[in-house]
């Protein structure tokens, strides 16, 4: 049993950083209907800005502020500056940007902070080994609480800034038809730049949590993370943020639980192809994964 | 601006010529360029081939795979394996790997046909994940030779074709590679064009413009679905089992058969030009251009480059491409057959002939490149 | 800078540094119980009965060389020497790049000082960015470029792609960056030979250092990363387990791109209490894994297992990172820690900073010793063949196979020898250290390892 609940609370902090992660592909996919492959490596650059910051001496949690404003201004500045022109031709040219922003970011990352040692991410907790709580034998440290408790709140207030204010409802009406949206007065081009703002601004927390929980911050930080965040946004339904929460923490906790119980025939070699083939079971029953909403097409 | 009626002497002449210079390029690189050279464009051939068998489902039928890595790590590993554990010879497992690889493309097919799509996508990409993850098992190792993979898996001897004379050595065995990589690179360009250009092919262009109204029109979406994947997955093999032959090893590390791999051949054939026959050439040969001359940039710090680039602390080879790329697709958003097309035609017309003929020019009216990543 | 603190701090040269994770080759090991017709002999198996041990009978066989000529031909005025190493893309990059440096290093000062007389050497490194796809197009360059010698070609997939091409046409593929039990194949091979400790000497070094602490036997947790460097240590480990008494209780992995920590993986060890744990992470990896270690350390009081660890992360540079984690592990080296200020006060090691530092590669003393050490054996390497009357790509060959030399960064007592069929390993003597977390340096325990040696 308390192997039981150690599986449940690592995989329920791990799983927060995918859902976390994984809120971003969902609001830029929501804006503007592209899955953005560089949504990770948004998210590590930014992550070694905070860094970067913390070590030019701002105190830390100014630092992820500072990290996470950058990261906003970044991503809106993609979208203005890079995506919207393509995207107006072609599909698959925003495609070919976004891998060319990943392939970019990770070499500039590698450029800018590469040589050894990998630089070592200070934790917004206590993180010392003694840090953690017995809750019925299964160690919880604080680090992974604080993990957990900060994605949750964030959720929540992006639940909120979708809901119940005037920008969510701009972003609601520009996801659903751009051309009526922009017959109303709805300024659609600061609500795209400002969805894949937000987006990046997510990434920049959640790759700052990840990063504490790492320790060591590499230019390969969230590339298992981002395959993680797009299978949980698949799971939930690439429209649904509600959808995408519960899918990355079920997904954090059930590859835990599937390496832990299963160590000969899964262990850590298969989880994560265990997790993958489980939403492709899943997908062929809700094809548009468990909680999104399938289009009707025109014909 | 010059016209020219279609199928008249002068098409024909200038179509004489186009095939004059390629023939003479083809021939030309294997004799006349130095050895690295020839290797590099065979490594460009092995690439087009695989962005060739892509274009089949996403660039004409709109079907999104970044799955592909899988099949060419098939191709690949059906060859290592044949060649190493049971000492066929090499020129074989050209015949059994596409066998294989067409089984497994229409298995992971008939599944996804539901999924359409972002989830299409993610679900393809599972399988480019998941490929590695399974020949690395050590409960596969007896096979697939675990993470170390297997090496030696080439021609021993180089076989004997008169035509090319006696092959020795490295010179020889890049020649031999060459041709190899020709010879494949002509055949899937050849089934591509077939498909392309036949019925099954309209009904492929008809499903990637609008599936419902394809159906409603008679196209079996199923049949038409799994037997393009399959078919595509088959020439992916291809690619694979040429680029095992080239190094004689294979691992699950190896870039192409890794979700790189898949995304390598999805930036070919955009870059080229999505749903054009000659996309996927154009791109190969530009991608594997770029990629070789930026590598060593900022590594030798000199000259403009060393000044921009001596503080990196790793070379800024991959970020020029990403910078390339961008720029290619703010130039040729359509890709860069596309961007061509438009440039020829303002100084050369090719009037049609009158409707009623059959002959409808899908592949080569300029792009309408929709592949909803 | 970020990066001066850690200059500061930084300690070890560590020949291996995080080179060795390269691993992974056929080659089942070399123990002395298994030794396959076709597979590498090894050294450390039992040596072939012929009396090829004389090394100096060891001659290379330049007739069925594509161009036997050519592999014969005096080499004037210029040598050539290529190699092919990661220089962007990725975290390979990030670990070996610094290579480049010390090695370009070392072959200037070999100049300065003419080490080969009147014979000039150049050197050119292609970026193969760890693809061992790339590689082949990288040496083909080079050898249309008229390169004479190839040398530290890092990853063993990497050497591995163009081994079958080198030995057809006959150029030397010395001293290969990865310690895979591959490289020490002189029947198939005769042009391939390796420069690190293999890993199979490495792991028997722990495994003799385990079993004089137990006598008795004892339960061993084993930690790889899942690559083919780390696999390549766990058929050594699970081979060699039950000679030394070692009884694998758990063995756990870890995906070389994945940077999540081994939070499960090091609870299901500790759930076994195990006294011993032998692990080998990759580059940061190391360092989260000790984290891990420590944390589960404090959760399971009483629990103070020794931690032996590869030597690819015996680096300061990566240890440094792990903090108080760190302090107390075991690991072994066969190069000196130059910024040990006891090691530093040699001459040898002396003339090595001050080089570096006029080249202004004071930022890679520690991760560029790999690259210089390695040039220094090739160079090493060349003047013997010079020696030995001409300089031909064969006598290279001969001189790599018939060699002894100790370098200015390998440990006192360290020699770098090979010879003929019975000894194909360069280096196969070892120190196992320990490593203070408070003075961040290395201690010897126990003497110099040199059973291993033929």
């Amino acid at each position: 049993m308390e192997r039981f609940f150690q599986y449940i609370f690592d995989g329920l902090s791990f799983g927060a950083i995918y859902a976390l992660l994984a809120l971003g592909l969902v609001v830029v996919f929501r804006g503007t209907g592209h899955l953005n492959f560089a949504q990770g490596e948004m998210a590590m650059f930014c992550t070694f800005l905070v860094w970067q910051y913390d070590a030019w001496g701002v105190p830390l949690i100014l630092a992820v502020v500072l990290g996470t404003v950058t990261g906003f201004l970044f991503g809106a500045g993609v979208e203005v500056s890079l995506i919207r022109g393509v995207a107006k031709k072609s599909e698959a040219g925003v495609f070919v940007v976004s891998i060319a922003l990943f392939l970019g970011l990770n070499s500039l990352a590698a450029m800018i902070w590469g040589n050894l040692p990998p630089e070592q991410m200070p934790s917004l907790f206590p993180d010392e080994p003694n840090d953690f709580v017995r809750i019925f034998g299964a160690v919880w440290r604080y680090e992974y609480i604080g993990v957990l408790v900060v994605a949750l709140v964030l959720m929540g207030l992006l639940f909120l800034l979708f809901a119940k204010t005037k920008f969510g409802l701009a972003m609601r009406s520009v996801a659903s038809n751009p051309e009526s949206a922009r017959l109303v007065g709805i300024p659609t081009g600061l609500v795209l730049a400002s969805s894949w703002g937000i987006a990046a601004a997510m990434g920049a927390l959640s790759g700052t949590l990840w990063g504490g929980i790492v320790g060591e911050l590499t230019a390969g930080l969230m590339f298992t993370v981002f395959i993680y965040a797009a299978a949980s946004a698949t799971l939930g339904g690439f429209d649904s943020p509600g959808g995408a929460v519960v899918a990355g923490l079920s997904i954090g906790v059930g590859e835990q639980l599937a390496a832990g119980y299963f160590p000969g025939w899964i262990g850590q070699e298969l989880k994560l192809a265990v997790a993958l083939l489980t939403i492709f079971v899943v997908l062929l029953f809700k094809p548009a994964g468990l909680f999104g909403t399938s289009k009707v097409e025109r014909v | 601006m010059l016209k020219i009626k279609e199928a008249s002497a002068q098409h024909w002449a200038l179509r004489l010529v186009g095939v004059g210079v390629i023939a003479f390029l083809v021939l030309w690189i294997p004799t006349q360029m130095a050895t690295s050279r020839i290797g590099q464009v065979s490594d460009a051939f092995v690439l087009i081939i695989a962005a060739m068998s892509l274009n089949l489902v996403l660039g004409f039928t709109g079907q999104i795979s970044i799955g592909h890595s899988a099949f060419f790590g098939i191709g690949g590993y059906t060859a290592a394996i044949l060649v190493k554990d049971y000492g066929w010879s090499p020129g074989y497992t050209f015949y059994v790997a596409p066998v294989i690889a067409f089984v497994v493309g229409c298995l992971i097919a008939l599944p996804a046909l539901r999924i359409k799509g972002v989830y299409l996508a993610l679900v393809t990409l599972a399988v480019a994940v998941l490929f590695p993850t399974l020949v690395k098992w050590k409960k596969l190792a007896w096979l697939t030779g675990g993470a170390k993979g297997i090496d030696s898996a080439r021609y021993d001897e180089l076989p004997v074709w008169p035509i090319l004379g006696e092959l020795k050595g490295r010179d020889g065995r890049a020649v031999f590679a060459y041709w190899l990589a020709f010879i494949v690179l002509v055949i899937t360009y050849l089934v591509c064009r077939g498909i392309v250009k036949s019925r099954f092919g309209r009904s492929l262009v008809a499903i990637r413009d609008n599936e419902t109204a394809a159906a409603v029109m008679g196209v079996n979406l199923t049949t038409t679905k799994v037997l393009v994947f399959g078919i595509s997955a088959a020439l992916c093999s291809l690619a694979g089992v040429l680029s095992t032959l080239r190094t004689g090893v294979v691992t699950p590390e190896g870039q192409y058969v890794t979700l790189l791999g898949s995304i390598v051949f999805l930036l070919i054939m955009i870059v080229g030009g999505a749903g054009t026959l000659w996309g996927p050439i154009v791109g190969g040969l530009i991608y594997v251009w770029l990629d070789s001359a930026t590598r060593g940039f900022g590594t030798n710090s000199d000259g403009i480059i060393g000044f921009l680039f001596g503080w990196a602390d790793q070379s800024p080879a991959t970020l020029i491409l990403g910078v390339g790329l961008v720029i290619i697709m703010f130039a040729a958003p359509y890709g860069l057959v596309g961007l061509i097309k438009r440039l020829v035609a303002k100084v050369l017309v090719i009037v049609p002939k009158p409707l009623g003929d059959s002959h409808l020019a899908i592949g080569n009216t300029v792009p309408d490149t929709d592949s909803r990543v | 800078m970020k990066r001066k603190t850690y200059r500061a701090i930084a300690l070890a040269v560590v020949g291996s540094l995080a080179i060795a994770a390269c691993g992974g080759d056929d080659g089942e090991s070399s123990s002395d119980t298994s030794s396959e017709a076709t597979n590498a002999p090894g050294d450390t198996s039992a040596p072939d009965d012929t009396d090829a041990a004389d090394g100096e009978a060891w001659a290379v066989n330049t007739d069925d060389c594509v161009d036997p000529a050519a592999a014969n031909a005096p080499i004037e005025g210029t040598i050539k020497i290529g190699s092919a190493m990661p220089l962007s893309g990725g975290v390979a990059a990030a670990a070996f790049a610094p290579v480049k440096g010390g090695f370009e290093a070392y072959v200037k000062y070999a100049n300065e000082k003419k080490l080969l007389g009147d014979i000039t050497i150049e050197v050119a490194i292609e970026d193969d960015q760890y693809n061992k796809d790339l590689t082949p197009a990288a040496v083909d360059k080079l050898l249309d470029a008229g390169t004479h010698v190839f040398s530290g070609i890092i990853g063993t997939p990497n050497n591995l792609a163009v081994r079958d091409l080198l030995n057809e046409e006959c150029y030397p593929q010395l001293l290969a960056l990865t310690g895979s039990i591959g490289w020490g194949d002189a029947e198939n091979y005769p042009w391939t030979t390796g420069v690190l400790i293999p890993y199979d000497v490495e792991v028997k070094a722990y495994a003799t250092a385990i079993q004089r602490d137990f006598p008795e036997g004892v339960d061993v947790g084993v930690f790889v990363v899942n690559s083919e460097f780390g696999q390549e240590y766990l058929t050594t480990i699970e081979s060699i387990a039950a000679d030394y008494g070692l009884n694998i209780v758990d063995e756990q992995t870890i995906e070389a791109t994945d940077s999540a920590p081994p939070t499960a993986q090091v609870n299901s060890i500790a759930a076994k209490q195990p006294p011993v744990i032998l692990a080998v992470p990759l580059g940061a990896g190391c360092a989260t894994f000790l984290a891990e270690v420590a944390n589960a350390k404090a959760a399971n009081p009483g629990w103070e297992p020794r931690v032996y660890i590869t030597a690819t992360c015996a680096s300061s540079l990566i240890l440094g990172l792990a903090g108080d984690a760190a302090n107390g592990l075991y690991t072994s080296n066969n190069l000196v820690d130059v910024l040990d200020p006891e090691i530093a006060a040699l001459p040898a090691v002396a003339e090595y900073l001050a080089f570096m530092e006029g080249q202004g590669l004071t930022d890679i003393i520690t991760t560029g010793g790999a690259g210089w050490h390695t040039a220094e054996m090739t160079v090493a390497i060349l003047v013997k063949a010079l020696e030995s009357g001409e300089l031909t790509r064969a006598s290279i060959m001969n001189a790599a196979r018939s060699f002894e030399a100790v370098g200015m960064l390998t440990r006192p007592g360290v020699t770098m020898k090979m010879s003929g069929l019975s000894d194909q390993y360069i280096a196969q003597s070892l120190q196992i250290v320990q490593y203070d977390a408070t003075t961040k340096l290395f201690t010897d325990i126990g003497d110099l390892i040199t059973d291993y040696e033929s």
